[in-house]
């Protein structure tokens, strides 16, 4: 149903600014409400009472996401209105980094993992709250979630040797310069005989198929390599430029170099493997949170494989988003430009007024600044350690990455509507390509918000 | 895997007008690393057009050539093998195996391209190579004019060294290989 008006539940002034404290996300509702009405008076009630101490709308700055003592007030009543669909008791968030909530999701999912046969319903459903930092759960619940790991723990063994051993064949068929395969190719040619003679001719021998460093035919093996090394050259300079602040990606450290040759082998291994789409910028950006969370698993044996599993987990991932890169396809159905009008449809379903502002008064056409936001999949708009929150929620989400990103996006539209809808083209574009840090639960909460009450 | 050319006794304008199109169409810039060029450009186009396929160019002085800055001789080193460059008008008998062996041990190299022959040759001779890469562009020679244009191009990689001939005969290029492999032990006791 299109809403002619703003929502109840949007009309709050929790949503006009962000919320200063680490807010756990199942102290709120999550159970979907079968009607706005129920949700927005669950929510709006309780905020009407208590003195909520948030600075005022009109506050230009966003409050720094920081875990201080601070509290919001009103969470207790929430807390006792709504059905708790979690396990916890505990009502106050710990200033330190590790909350009881945390330990508490920590331990279903470990619990959950433990099983022999993975409930992939269950492990979503924890997932989506967000994974915890620690023990090395987010590589284990990420590589699930992509279907890397099959849901049998037995078999798990056996499935990381097969792929593992795959992505080394793979790197030494694809990675080998010319020079070595045609060595390959003929290795009865250099025999001792050569070395009986100590002088005099050298004896010619024909080549092999044409093969030579200057052919310019397509099926040479020479000429696919200089037309591989453009590519080659842009992956490199691509995984260069990676997240360019984290000492894990960039640095002088050896640690550092070995990581930029993980990508950098990834990347062209999967340029290779897929010569309809070869590399696109924006790859290493997607693949750099996967390597990154995988590599820093405390087991010894994950981290140490981190680069075949990122790989496997990357083609999974992109699999979901390949039409994006994909250049021929960018007017189609499939193509970024329709997922990017989708978004805008989303917008205008479920906050006219903001998507009439932005698009038809201030003109600001979406692609200037949901393109980077879908194809790289939010992981320049947040610092990192918050695009892995949101990753936990894009993965674990049943209704697909694609899906939960439209309605992630548009909660980031949201969030910041009373600015937007005080801007002009200049400001909002400025705004939304520089987007304000912002309580990535919050985002997640509003975002998830969108889905119970997506017009169907 | 390092992409030498060696090439040489080119004579434009002199006595051609360019390098054969099919030649050319194969030189593009990108693919070699080092070029070295044996001498008788002969004039400073044709070391511009050569700077333009690889920034890395070393020529030596052929007799006709304008520029008179060229070294007679030039020495580098290129991965596992040294090589050496002469235009070979110098060494006389022109053409001839133990002189040039001569110049090879002088020079002390493992690779010794030597051009002015005009005439495609590759001898092993203790433990080391000397090449002649003829006649880019097919100009006649002081000795004969049935020259068949040729150049070589050099994949050095390790201690392998593998040796590709492009000759255009009878309007077709034909490419050949000879594989040579470096001792690497000292190279020059007399065996």
């Amino acid at each position: 149903m299109a809403k002619e008006r703003m929502p109840d539940w949007l009309n709050s002034s929790l949503w006009s600014t962000t919320p200063s404290v680490d807010d756990r996300l199942h102290r709120f509702s999550l159970s979907p409400t079968t009607t706005t009405t129920t949700a927005a008076a669950a929510v709006s009630e309780p905020i009407v009472q208590p003195t909520v101490p948030v600075s005022p709308p009109a506050a230009a700055s966003r409050p720094q996401y920081t875990v201080t003592s601070q509290k919001y007030e009103f969470r207790d009543p929430i807390d006792k209105n709504s059905n708790n669909n979690s396990n916890d008791n505990d009502q106050n968030a710990s200033p330190s980094g590790v909350s009881p909530d945390d330990i508490s999701r920590q331990a279903q999912l470990l619990a959950e993992l433990s099983k022999k046969v993975v409930n992939f319903r269950e492990l979503r459903r924890i997932a989506s709250q967000g994974i915890p930092d620690g023990a090395g759960i987010r590589s284990t619940v990420w590589k699930l979630l992509l279907g890397y790991l099959p849901p049998d723990r037995l078999q798990w063994s056996s499935e990381l040797a097969k792929k593992r051993s795959e992505y080394k064949q793979f790197k030494e068929e694809l990675l080998m310069n010319p020079t070595e395969i045609t060595r390959k190719l003929e290795k009865s040619a250099v025999d001792d005989h050569s070395k009986s003679e100590s002088s005099g001719l050298l004896s010619r021998s024909q080549v092999t198929h044409g093969e030579h460093p200057l052919s310019l035919g397509e099926s040479s093996i020479w000429n696919q390599f200089f037309q591989d090394t453009e590519i080659i050259e842009q992956i490199d300079r691509d995984v260069k430029r990676t997240h360019p602040d984290m000492q894990f990606f960039s640095g002088d450290l050896p640690l550092a170099k070995s990581n930029q040759d993980a990508l950098k082998d990834i990347l062209i291994v999967f340029a290779k493997l897929n010569p309809g789409i070869r590399y696109v910028q924006g790859m290493n950006e997607i693949l750099a949170p996967l390597f990154y969370v995988f590599r820093n698993d405390p087991d010894e044996e994950m981290a140490a494989a981190a680069e075949a599993d990122s790989f496997f987990c990357f083609v999974e991932l992109l699999s979901g988003f390949r039409d994006h890169f994909c250049k021929q396809l960018d007017n189609s159905t499939v193509g970024i430009r329709s997922t990017i009008s989708r978004l805008s449809q989303f917008l205008k379903e479920h906050d006219e007024e903001l998507w009439r502002h932005l698009e038809i008064t201030t003109k600001v056409n979406p692609q200037f600044y949901a393109f980077r936001w879908i194809t790289l999949l939010l992981t320049q708009e947040f610092n990192f350690a918050d695009s892995l929150h949101i990753w936990d929620t894009l993965l674990s989400d049943p209704e697909g990455p694609l899906e939960t990103l439209l309605r992630v996006c548009c909660a980031m539209l949201i969030l910041v509507r009373r600015r937007l809808l005080a801007g002009d083209f200049t400001s909002n574009l400025k705004l939304l390509q520089n987007y304000p840090s912002s309580n990535i639960s919050h985002l997640l909460y509003v975002a998830n918000k969108l889905r119970s009450q997506a017009s169907n | 895997m390092v992409l030498v050319l060696a090439l040489g006794d080119l004579h434009i304008p002199h006595r051609a007008a360019d390098l054969p199109p099919k030649f050319k169409s194969m030189l593009v810039p990108g693919k070699i690393q080092h070029i070295i060029c044996t001498g008788n450009l002969c004039i400073k186009e044709v070391q511009d057009y050569l700077k333009t396929l690889c920034p890395d160019l070393h020529i030596t002085r052929g007799e006709y050539d304008e520029d008179t800055r060229y070294p007679e001789t030039k020495t580098l080193t290129i991965g596992q093998f040294k090589l050496g460059l002469c235009h070979g008008h110098q060494v006389i008998p022109w053409g001839d195996l133990d002189s040039l062996a001569m110049l090879q041990r002088q020079l002390d190299v493992d690779i010794l391209v030597t051009g002015h022959t005009h005439q495609f040759t590759a001898y092993k001779h203790e433990a080391g190579v000397v090449i002649n890469p003829g006649s880019a562009t097919g100009a006649y020679s002081s000795i004969t004019y049935d020259v068949n244009p040729s150049f070589v191009l050099m994949d050095i990689d390790g201690l392998r060294v593998v040796i590709y001939v492009y000759e255009l005969i009878d309007g077709e290029v034909k490419v050949d290989k000879i594989d040579f492999k470096k001792t690497p032990a000292t190279t020059h006791s007399a065996h």
